[in-house]
């Protein structure tokens, strides 16, 4: 690999690195709030569970954001890896 | 103490602060537009009056993007290509205009953009508004109450200057922060204005690389990169991957070819 390849490595990894911290400091602001909120219901009549309305609710954003961060590529990384597998290939 | 004073004596704050301010207006015009020129244009596709109304609307909704995306890199320092780069459009008649404006990720993502000014203009003049309401108020406070002026604050009336001081310490913390303040939430117009007015569609990199290399009789992907980043500035809508990945792209379409100057790729245009 050359220098830009190795270059343009460094700053996929970098964005990589970026995206999932993002998604871990989502993660902690979501767990924190909805321990709140289960707490609030248990303090409370603890009747009907209305604590599962926010849980799903921004549990699905949550999910969609792990799915954003751990498996989706940007096209041109797609392209860049497949290009890098034929060129060792061809070697 | 610094660190929270010290924006007041940058120009910056400022520049943020009028963004704040006029984006109400900008807000108010653009989506006015939009809404009025789709919303003619897709009723009246029935007549032959429709597609031009259309093609008028996505041009207008462009140049006002472009207006945007000065004011942002002006007024926020948001990392936005300084140009736009020209299009390569289609000639002929409105449908083949239509089509290639609306087959283009970025016009969308421009209209997207304009479309939320809006909402996101009325949360940023609520915000300057009230932040700078609040610090005038606790110190106009006890100015008001000496000059007889009757304040009241729902059923409590404020009458005694000893009363109007209580506002103060609030104002003086508000003072503080708030140039901070001010430039956080600037930060959310810089983030939507760098995520929807800063992309750089895959045909445009690749022309602007073509023109690059035309100029110049070979170049490695660095010499690219800095050149592109002379022409458009630097921000994410320019990565060493997306250099590389349009490289790849135009070395497969035979638009480029690759020799090799040691170990360096050194790229020509074909």
């Amino acid at each position: 690999m050359d220098e830009f390849g190795e270059l343009a490595l460094r700053e996929r990894e970098a964005r990589r690195i970026a995206r999932r911290q993002w998604f871990w400091l989502h993660l902690a602001v979501f767990a924190t709030l909805q321990v709140f909120l289960y707490v609030v219901w248990a303090l409370g009549s603890a009747s009907y569970p209305w604590f599962i309305f926010p849980l799903f609710g921004w549990g699905i954003p949550i999910a969609a954001h792990a799915v954003y961060a751990f498996v989706v590529q940007d096209a041109e990384e797609i392209m860049v890896q497949r290009a890098m597998r034929e060129g060792g290939e061809q070697e | 103490m610094r660190w929270l004073l010290g924006p007041y004596t940058e120009a910056r704050t400022y520049r943020v602060a009028a963004y704040l301010l006029v984006g109400l207006a900008f807000g108010v015009f653009e989506f006015t537009v939009l809404v009025t020129g789709f919303s003619l244009g897709v009723g009246l596709l029935v007549t032959i009056i429709g597609l031009p109304v259309l093609v008028a609307t996505f041009l207008v909704a462009r140049s006002l993007a472009t207006m945007e995306r000065r004011l942002a890199r002006s007024w926020l320092d948001a990392p936005l290509p300084r140009r736009r780069l020209a299009q390569h459009e289609p000639n002929g008649f409105f449908w083949a205009r239509l089509r290639s404006l609306t087959t283009t990720p970025r016009t969308w993502s421009e209209v997207a953009f304009l479309m939320l000014r809006l909402p996101m203009a009325v949360l940023d003049f609520t915000f300057i508004t009230a932040l700078i309401s609040a610090i005038l108020g606790g110190f106009a406070q006890p100015f008001l109450v000496a000059a007889g002026v009757d304040t009241r604050i729902g059923t409590w009336s404020i009458d005694t200057i000893a009363e109007s001081l209580i506002f103060l310490p609030f104002s003086l913390v508000l003072l503080v922060v708030g140039a901070r303040l001010i430039l956080g939430w600037g930060e959310l117009s810089r983030r939507m204005a760098a995520h929807f007015l800063g992309r750089l569609d895959a045909t445009e990199l690749k022309h602007e690389i073509l023109d690059i290399l035309a100029r110049t009789e070979g170049a490695d992907a660095f010499r690219i990169l800095d050149e592109l980043g002379l022409r458009l500035g630097h921000g994410s809508f320019l990565t060493p991957t997306r250099v590389e990945a349009t490289l790849i792209a135009l070395q497969s379409s035979g638009h480029v070819t690759v020799s090799r100057d040691g170990s360096r790729p050194v790229f020509a245009a074909a």
